[in-house]
């Protein structure tokens, strides 16, 4: 069975996907709290490249603004302010799981497999572009979600949270890369709101419990 | 003048027989440089072979036939696949279709499995650890291999190397297409791991404790030693070639049998496979060597990489 190749513009398309899932899945595996932020920064900037190179192809100005509003805040403001939260704890430098890097990889992989037959299976058609696409969004959301799940400190939590909002922004670009600025926008300040929130978060938890991890959390007791 | 196809089919034999040595001392030779040191010679390896050709062959005691049978099947392996795999030509050629690219892949592992059985026969502490090393971390490239020739069965519907040479040129969409990069990337990290090169083992190493691949061959001496660093020599040759010929840049190869063309494809060939050292010597000297028990998670990331390949294709058409 050949499978036919898809368009230039598709191919280049998917790629860039697939390289923002290759970053979550190195989330995974990454062991230390700052290569994990990195890590982030660096999916941000490919999934920021994505609008550009949308941008270029559907010959779009507002899409190159959100292109530099988010390489601005999701690749340098919100890692430095991860980044100081986590020097200011001082507790912790590395993460903590309930899995080993490569049981939690295999996990993660299954869960991809099972996005992309899901997308393939739905006939989700975007004009113009494979499923693969699409494929490669949900898997990034679902990856993040094992990322939140297998994890057991704020930090990694938090950046899979935020690494979820990646896979959403990849799946907006795609599906409807006209949108309206604003909405566009608007995620972006979601992502701040939520920065916020997990940073009050990961000062409350380590104010009352010296630790990031959430293993404490289970005693009910303050 | 135009050479007969079974001529052809012998120079692509000639051609990894008589350059590997020279790939691997062109390898030696920027690997120096990169040092700082000013390193051997280029010609070296042919020196090498020359001066191990000429020392007598010492067997360990009770050691049986196998020991020294298994360089001769392991180069009469090495010899085999240059006839099955696009080295010259993109056309193919009267033998390429007697063994598809699982066929190739089955000739490597049975010259492997040679040299591992006699490491195992000399009875000697190194040699066998060597042997079950790298047994071990072959049974784990193995499918990374599988997964990546799924893909190309997939990207060209075939399973025969040469139709892959011509699918990669026939549009820029079939080299950018995710399915293609990511089975190249885990192609490249196999030949780390196969080729000995560091993440995975320090190529130039004397520390036995280190060693995966090179403690296997540590007991055979003269001529036999000869048989075995050419073999590997060949075999570095070899998936250089898999990995340019099918994925990187199938260009340059002669699409007749005149004499030009396939001078043009020979020189263009050595350049590509020297092209691809050089990066393997900039990955060398750029990382440290894994811990043993890290090499696993190597392998790993290349099987995810294969694994990606073949879902973007299959479920998502890409």
């Amino acid at each position: 069975m050949q499978v036919v190749a898809p368009s230039a513009v598709n191919a280049v398309a998917s790629t860039i996907a697939i390289l923002v899932l290759l970053v979550e899945f190195g989330m995974l595996r990454a062991g230390l709290l700052r290569s994990q932020v990195r890590l982030y920064a660096v999916q941000s900037l490919i999934a920021s490249l994505l609008a550009a190179f949308l941008g270029v192809v559907h010959q779009e100005f507002e899409l190159f603004i959100l292109a530099g509003l988010s390489i601005a805040l999701k690749t340098v403001v919100v890692p430095l302010v991860v980044l100081r939260l986590v020097r200011q704890s001082g507790t912790a430098v590395t993460v903590s799981g309930s899995l080993k890097p490569a049981g939690a990889a295999l996990i993660a992989l299954c869960v991809a497999a099972f996005s992309f037959f899901a997308v393939g299976r739905s006939g989700l058609k975007v004009d113009g572009l494979s499923p693969t696409v699409l494929g490669s969004a949900v898997a990034i959301i679902a990856v993040a979600f094992v990322l939140m799940v297998v994890r057991s400190d704020v930090v990694s939590q938090a950046v899979g949270f935020f690494s979820l909002e990646n896979g959403v922004s990849v799946a907006s670009l795609v599906v409807a890369a006209g949108m309206p600025l604003i909405l566009e926008v608007a995620f972006l300040f979601d992502l701040l709101v939520a920065v916020v929130v997990f940073g009050v978060l990961m000062r409350v938890h380590h104010d009352q419990h010296d630790t990031l991890s959430t293993a404490r959390l289970t005693d009910l007791r303050g | 003048m135009q050479f007969a196809p079974f001529v052809v089919q012998a120079f692509q034999v000639g051609t990894v027989v008589i350059f590997a040595p020279g790939v691997s001392g062109f390898i030696a030779k920027v690997e120096a440089r990169l040092q700082g040191r000013r390193g051997p010679r280029v010609l070296q390896p042919y020196y090498d072979l020359a001066k191990l050709f000429g020392k007598e062959s010492l067997a360990p005691h009770g050691a049986s036939a196998g020991f020294l049978i298994a360089p001769i099947v392991a180069f009469a392996c090495y010899l085999t696949v240059p006839l099955l795999i696009p080295v010259l030509t993109t056309y193919g050629l009267p033998l390429g279709t007697m063994g598809d690219i699982l066929g190739g892949s089955l000739i490597l592992a049975l010259a492997a499995f040679a040299v591992a059985v006699a490491a195992a026969d000399t009875g000697a502490p190194y040699t066998q650890m060597g042997s079950s090393r790298t047994t071990t971390f072959s049974a784990l490239t193995e499918p990374v291999m599988l997964f990546v020739i799924f893909t190309v069965g997939f990207l060209t519907g075939t399973d025969l190397p040469y139709k892959m040479a011509s699918t990669v040129t026939s549009s820029a969409s079939q080299v950018l297409r995710p399915a293609h990069l990511l089975a190249t990337a885990a192609l490249f990290m196999v030949i780390l791991v196969e080729t000995s090169r560091i993440p995975v083992e320090g190529h130039s190493s004397t520390n036995e404790f280190g060693m995966i691949e090179h403690a296997r061959t540590l007991e055979h001496s003269g001529p036999y030693a000869a048989l075995l660093a050419w073999g590997s020599a060949m075999k570095q040759m070899i998936l250089y070639i898999l990995l340019i010929n099918l994925f990187v840049a199938p260009w340059g190869l002669a699409t007749s049998g005149r004499p030009l063309p396939i001078l043009i494809a020979v020189v263009t060939l050595v350049l590509k496979c020297c092209a691809v050292g050089c990066l393997v010597t900039v990955i060398d000297n750029s990382f440290s060597k894994l811990r043993l028990f890290k090499i696993t998670e190597f392998v790993a990331a290349a099987f995810l990489v294969s694994v990606l390949a073949v879902l973007t294709i299959y479920l998502g058409g890409g």
